[in-house]
């Protein structure tokens, strides 16, 4: 993952790179892959996914797919992050296309990565991939704040603080049995909520 | 309020303190055992699909968390098959991936192979097709001293004869005393060189 902003070094080996492969040396672009897989994953596609197994497919043909097409890449002094970040939405959108079941909650998404997605206005991948997590992060906590206390609790120590069941019940004084309930309406609640706030009518309704 | 378990979806989610039916009680502790597995990193690859599409609901919350990251090792094999994928070369196991570069570069290799052997022949059949007439059959030996050489020792025994058979160590003394000149002589002739 790239941890720090791109120096202009960095940039010009980026550029060396892209236009060794795209004098046909496509091993070239093994560093790049290398160095991106990781902001890709993380921030483009699992969190539109969902399923990681899903998501590390879709990385794989995403890097696949630029490797094919690195002729039709045009340098603009920017790094190639935008461009692959772009190509994943994309793969990301064909599988839920195909995917009827989680069909609302992509169109959330969708809804989202129109918003944010302009290449032209991020020079570099980690501000990008920052700026990204921080929106999907902003989107997430909004739709925790329109759940009830208690099941935005039980989200809260069960998903993200990774607690174990017993402890969860425990920190809010239920049995395990009614905690499982809890999460399970939680994630019931928050799926609803989701959509709902990327202003899609009849979310939630069969 | 009670629910359905076939609204998991699209029915409505009741308040946090309305009690569960037990249909709803057993979906709940079902999908708290998917959750400890995925939060283990080992996701049923099968279940129901209203399970699936909660999962993917806890795991963008995790993700978005920063909690959900590609393993280094993984995402070399991603990478590899990537590559390999775009390059289209041919399918290997995912314990023997070669690196791309190199495996290219063996490529080469049985045809220089090839063409190095057809160079070294094409040689020697010029070389036998181009030598002086007359430089061919026997190699010119020096002559030597007999007792320089390989020789039978029936001279020097000559025919044994019944009463002798048991006498061994005379011939052998005999043929050892022979040899000896022979190396003393052939000694001398070289300067004492070995």
């Amino acid at each position: 993952m790239a941890s720090e902003p791109a120096t202009a070094v960095e940039l010009a080996e980026e550029q060396r790179l892209v236009e060794e492969a795209q004098q046909g040396n496509l091993d070239a672009m093994r560093p790049l892959l290398e160095r991106y897989a990781q902001p890709l994953y993380g921030t483009v596609i699992l969190p539109r996914l969902g399923d990681a197994a899903s998501a590390e497919e879709v990385l794989r043909d995403t890097l696949a797919t630029a490797v094919e097409k690195i002729r039709r890449f045009t340098w603009q002094g920017k790094t190639i992050y935008p461009w692959l970040r772009q190509i994943a939405i994309n793969k990301v959108y064909d599988v839920h296309r195909q995917s009827k079941r989680s069909r609302k909650l992509a169109d959330a998404m969708v809804h989202e990565v129109a918003l944010e997605s302009d290449p032209e206005s991020h020079a570099d991948a980690q501000l990008m991939a920052d700026q990204e997590r921080r929106a999907h992060r902003e989107r997430i906590d909004e739709t925790m704040q329109g759940l009830q206390e208690r099941y935005r609790l039980a989200i809260e120590l069960r998903l993200i603080q990774e607690l174990p069941r017993e402890d969860c019940a425990q920190r809010l004084g239920v049995t395990i049995g009614t905690f499982d309930v809890l999460l399970f309406r939680a994630v019931r609640a928050f799926r609803k909520q989701f959509g709902e706030r990327a202003g899609l009518p009849g979310t939630g309704e069969p | 309020m009670a629910t359905q378990d076939d609204d998991t979806l699209t029915g409505v989610v009741p308040d946090a303190d309305i009690e569960p039916t037990p249909a709803e009680l057993a979906h709940a502790r079902r999908f708290a055992e998917l959750v400890d597995k995925t939060l283990a990193g080992r996701t049923p690859p099968a279940m129901s699909a209203d399970d699936r599409a909660l999962l993917e609901v806890a795991t963008v919350i995790r993700a978005t968390h920063g909690s959900l990251e590609l393993a280094p090792s993984r995402q070399r094999a991603v990478v590899e098959d990537a590559l390999r994928q775009a390059i289209g070369a041919s399918a290997a196991g995912p314990g023997a991936v070669t690196p791309i570069a190199r495996a290219r570069r063996w490529q080469r290799a049985p045809w220089l192979v090839a063409a190095t052997t057809t160079l070294v022949a094409a040689a020697a059949v010029l070389m036998l097709w181009l030598r002086p007439p007359g430089s061919g059959g026997h190699a010119h030996i020096a002559p030597v001293p007999e007792e320089w050489t390989s020789r039978p020792t029936d001279a020097l025994v000559g025919p044994i004869a019944r009463e002798h058979a048991g006498d061994a160590s005379t011939r052998i003394d005999t043929i050892f005393a022979d040899r000896l000149d022979g190396f003393r002589a052939r000694r001398l002739a070289r300067g004492a060189r070995p």
